[in-house]
């Protein structure tokens, strides 16, 4: 399969890049071995969209990021993203900490941050009355938002797709392919070669070992979890913006958030492991988040927990983003080693890496535009934000839409298929792109249901359906069927 | 626009069935029950087993059974089912009532009076926060009973049971029956949260390890899951250093508690207890919205399903005599109060216009005789024992209410003689 671009990895770096270079005449294949999108670090993280002034001047993060924010309060509206345009505070708690808080309204001046300000505790708390009482300062940045990360990364890709990009899920990259001339001619994967002058490295945890195939040994991918508690919908009442403690060496600290749905969540930690997929959270993580949260917000009410999670970042040694074209072999691309503000800035990453292509890769492909570009994409029908009269029309061209399937999120049927239409082959993805089984109940009522409709729609037998891919079966067999096999010959 | 309802029940289980019933022998004239699925009788369709209705029929029925007899009534009586429709909204300055439903669409409607016996929903893996991955085959205990006895699908091999409710107790069986391995039920308490009868039936006929004071610390496995770590835990619920044991499995089943499902009865403005977490009643059943009633699980969770169908009659009635505008505002409401070892009690409020059932369950177990009453005097009972995963009763009639014009709030107890 020919291609003039293939992207590895589909998270929001990867995704941008993909929407980005679809607005030229390329051929595009994004390839990851998930089964579903958002995975990796873009569906386990804090769905920040950064204010910009956390980032050294001169820092590659601080390039893209302030770029970044402004082009996510853009894009929501072109992708059809829920983005909760929230603001947020960092707090200090003593004096070192508010000379830091003036350190960081320094840096967020020379980055470009809009509206950086520091106000009193008190301010803040006649803003957000729940929280700490022993918080005496605080970093207002009324630009940083949050935004439904599943949704994005899935708008993103579905916005390339729309104009000609492919996407390869469950196509795990296992090295690279080079020409007589030892530049890059494609990937090797599990599904066969993909041939392209131009591969783009967007990984993730896995970019240094991408980039090392390339003979890139320049970054090593310290592989570093953050775990998270997610609460139920209405506790999301409690604060109105973004969190965050005043960041220490170890990184951005704990923060208290509510996600765009309107869940609090709580995390994350920041723990270096040697195992990029360890994706399981730990007695020590889970107690670290929770003391961080009431150090915020006192009142956290954990007992209103429904589900902990924990997501892997791609930390460098340097602590910032590794992006660029190497000089040997032509045609590669890092866009590598991206964590947090990696969603903020990856539109802006994705645009600068366009531009490095027309100026440092021309001899291989030439990006002409797309003048058929659509830059549009809607989201499927969110039945839970639409106000009635929507509801009846949609219900009525479609009674798909009148059938609910996910009760704590209020999910239609209508939604479930629609998900399956745009791609969706497991009950995760179905969850990622409707938000069905995020509720209270975490899927008791509706993932026996939603793994019905995959059934059904996929022509598939409900024990071939997997809750994300590979090994991951619901179900080991037929009831009477399972115990005659067990029984054996005695039955024959 | 659809005929006038005099009384609308959200839930057509075994409260709603019953509430129907009653509201329709009260003489209401339109009584309508909504329900989701595509069949009548809420979660004791798929109860297959034995062991309903002891109580109001005097012979062991299966769930199913026991249904289609109440469903029986309720058509000979003239209530009107919906199936396929789902209230996603109450409104509550009007106490409109949203339904969707494939072949009418989205519908308003606007009853007299509302009776909610949505029934409960179980406890998830996220309100006990075990640490570890988060693979396939984790299930709760009635998850798994719907893939067995309603699909006809195995969840799992090898199973290992958290949380002695009684849903975990009778999967655990129904897991040896078709064929899987059991390799114990776990429960971080030292009493089990189900029917003494279940655990013998269930656990003790089959031969399957249960522990007490034991709990999964860990789960093993991403894409399906291997196993769980167990460790017994010391008074405080915290796991014992030294006491983990890694068990393999490719099925966790959580039978770790219920919870009444009461989203709609938020969305209706009504007080919810924070014990119960249950509508807020009195002996009529009527919650804190005047027009909105309550029965069943959705305010309590009981053992027996034979007390569910007996409120469900009342709340019924309660709600046809609303809608007829029998019931006046300046009802009495004398409050319930729980005594020390009370956890959670309904009705919250006696009005004196009914004989009164007070359904409560004790905190701690008393394995010795103990006497439950009401003070002051309306109430005495001896008992054998008192168990938390054994409700009691409280029976006061409402000739005693009305006797005691001045009575300003009853305290139930229950203390070892």
């Amino acid at each position: 399969m020919n291609y003039d671009v293939v992207i590895i990895g589909s998270g929001i770096t990867g995704a941008s890049i993909a929407r980005e270079l679809s607005k030229y005449k390329l051929k595009l294949a994004v390839l990851d071995k998930a089964s579903e999108l958002p995975a990796g670090a873009s569906r386990a993280n804090s769905s920040m969209i950064h204010g910009g002034f956390d980032d050294k001047p001169g820092t590659v993060k601080a390039k893209f990021c302030v770029p970044g924010n402004k082009m996510w309060h853009k894009l929501k509206d072109e992708l059809d993203v829920h983005l909760d345009e929230c603001g947020s505070y960092v707090c200090a708690f003593n004096d070192d900490e508010v000379k830091h808080l003036e350190k960081l309204l320094e840096q967020g001046k020379a980055n470009g941050a809009p509206g950086v300000e520091i106000v009193s505790g008190d301010v803040m708390r006649s803003r957000e009355p729940n929280v700490s009482p022993e918080i005496v300062a605080a970093l207002w940045s009324p630009e940083a938002a949050i935004i439904n990360n599943f949704e994005a990364v899935n708008a993103m890709i579905e916005s390339a797709k729309i104009n000609g990009a492919e996407l390869f899920l469950e196509t795990h990259v296992t090295g690279l392919l080079f020409d007589d001339k030892g530049d890059i001619h494609g990937v090797k994967t599990n599904k066969g070669e993909y041939l392209a002058p131009v591969v783009i490295n967007a990984g993730g945890v896995h970019s240094g070992e991408i980039a090392s195939w390339a003979g890139d040994n320049s970054f090593k991918i310290i592989p570093t979890k953050g775990e998270y508690y997610l609460l139920d919908r209405t506790t999301g009442g409690l604060i109105t913006s973004f969190l965050f403690a005043c960041p220490s060496k170890a990184g951005k600290g704990i923060t208290v958030l509510r996600t765009a749905e309107g869940n609090l969540m709580s995390g994350p930690t920041a723990t270096e492991q040697d195992d990029p997929e360890d994706r399981s959270t730990t007695p020590e993580g889970l107690a670290e988040v929770l003391k961080g949260a009431r150090k915020l917000l006192p009142n956290f009410p954990v007992n209103m927990n429904i589900t902990t999670f924990a997501g892997v970042r791609a930390n460098t040694e340097s602590g910032d983003f590794e992006i660029g074209a190497l000089a040997k072999p032509r045609g590669f691309v890092n866009a590598a080693g991206i964590k947090s503000p990696g969603f903020t800035s990856s539109p802006a990453i994705a645009e600068y890496i366009a531009q490095l292509l027309k100026e440092e890769l021309a001899d291989r492909i030439t990006l002409t535009p797309n003048d058929k570009f659509i830059p549009e994409r809607r989201n499927i029908p969110r039945f839970l934000y639409m106000d009635m009269e929507s509801r009846k029309a949609l219900a009525e061209k479609d009674p798909a839409y009148a059938q609910i399937v996910c009760r704590c999120e209020t999910v239609t049927e209508g939604q479930v298929l629609e998900a399956i239409r745009r791609g969706a082959r497991t009950v995760t993805a179905v969850k990622m792109m409707t938000r069905a089984g995020t509720g209270r109940c975490q899927g008791g009522f509706c993932c026996p249901r939603v793994a019905e409709i995959l059934s059904r729609e996929l022509g598939l037998p409900l024990d071939e359906v997997t809750r994300h891919g590979g090994e991951s079966k619901l179900l080991v067999g037929k009831t009477k069927e399972f115990l005659l096999k067990k029984e054996g010959a005695t039955n024959e | 626009m659809s005929k006038n309802i005099d009384v609308l029940i959200i839930g057509a289980g075994p409260a709603g069935v019953a509430a129907g019933i009653g509201a329709r022998r009260e003489g209401a004239e339109n009584v309508v029950v909504l329900e989701r699925d595509w069949d009548l009788g809420g979660i004791l369709q798929q109860c297959i087993h034995p062991g309903f209705g002891l109580r109001t029929f005097k012979e062991e029925l299966t769930g199913p059974e026991y249904m289609h007899r109440f469903i029986k009534i309720a058509h000979e009586e003239g209530v009107e089912f919906r199936t396929n429709t789902m209230v996603f909204q109450i409104d509550r300055e009007t106490n409109t009532v949203w339904t969707m439903n494939k072949e009418r669409g989205i519908e308003a409607l606007n009853p007299k009076a509302i009776v909610l016996t949505m029934g409960c929903r179980e406890r998830p893996l996220g309100a006990i926060r075990i640490p570890g991955g988060r693979p396939a085959g984790i299930y709760t205990a009635g998850t798994a009973q719907r893939f067995v006895n309603m699909e006809g699908y195995m969840p799992g091999k090898r199973a290992v049971i958290l949380g002695s409710g009684d849903i975990g107790l009778i999967m655990a069986r129904r897991m040896i029956w078709e064929g899987a391995e059991v390799e114990g039920v776990y429960e971080v308490m030292s009493w089990p949260g189900g029917l003494r009868r279940n655990i013998a039936q269930c656990l003790d006929d089959y031969g399957i390890p249960f522990h007490l004071k034991t709990t999964v610390t860990k789960i093993h496995g991403q894409d399906r899951l291997e196993g769980v770590t167990v460790a017994q835990v010391d008074d405080h619920m915290t796991p014992i250093k030294g006491t983990e044991r890694y068990v393999e499995c490719d099925t966790l089943l959580l039978a770790i508690g219920l919870i009444p499902e009461n989203e709609l009865s938020r969305m209706a403005g009504i007080d919810i207890h924070p014990v119960t977490g249950g509508p807020v009643v009195n002996d009529l059943l009527q919650t804190t919205n005047p027009a909105v009633f309550a029965a069943g699980n959705v305010v309590i969770v009981y053992d027996l399903v034979d007390n569910v169908s007996d409120e469900g009659l009342i709340a019924g009635a309660s709600a046809a005599k609303f809608a007829a505008g029998k019931i006046s505002a300046g009802t009495r409401r004398i409050p319930v109060k729980g005594g020390e070892n009370v956890r959670l009690y309904s009705p919250q409020f006696v009005t004196g216009e009914t004989d009164a059932t007070i359904f409560m369950r004790v905190t701690h177990p008393i394995e010795q005789a103990c006497r439950v009453f009401a003070e002051p005097g309306l109430y005495s009972q001896r008992l054998r024992y008192a168990r938390p995963g054994e409700m009691n009763e409280v029976k006061i009639k409402a000739e005693q209410i009305r006797n005691l014009p001045d009575l300003k709030e009853i305290v139930i107890d229950i203390q070892p003689v």
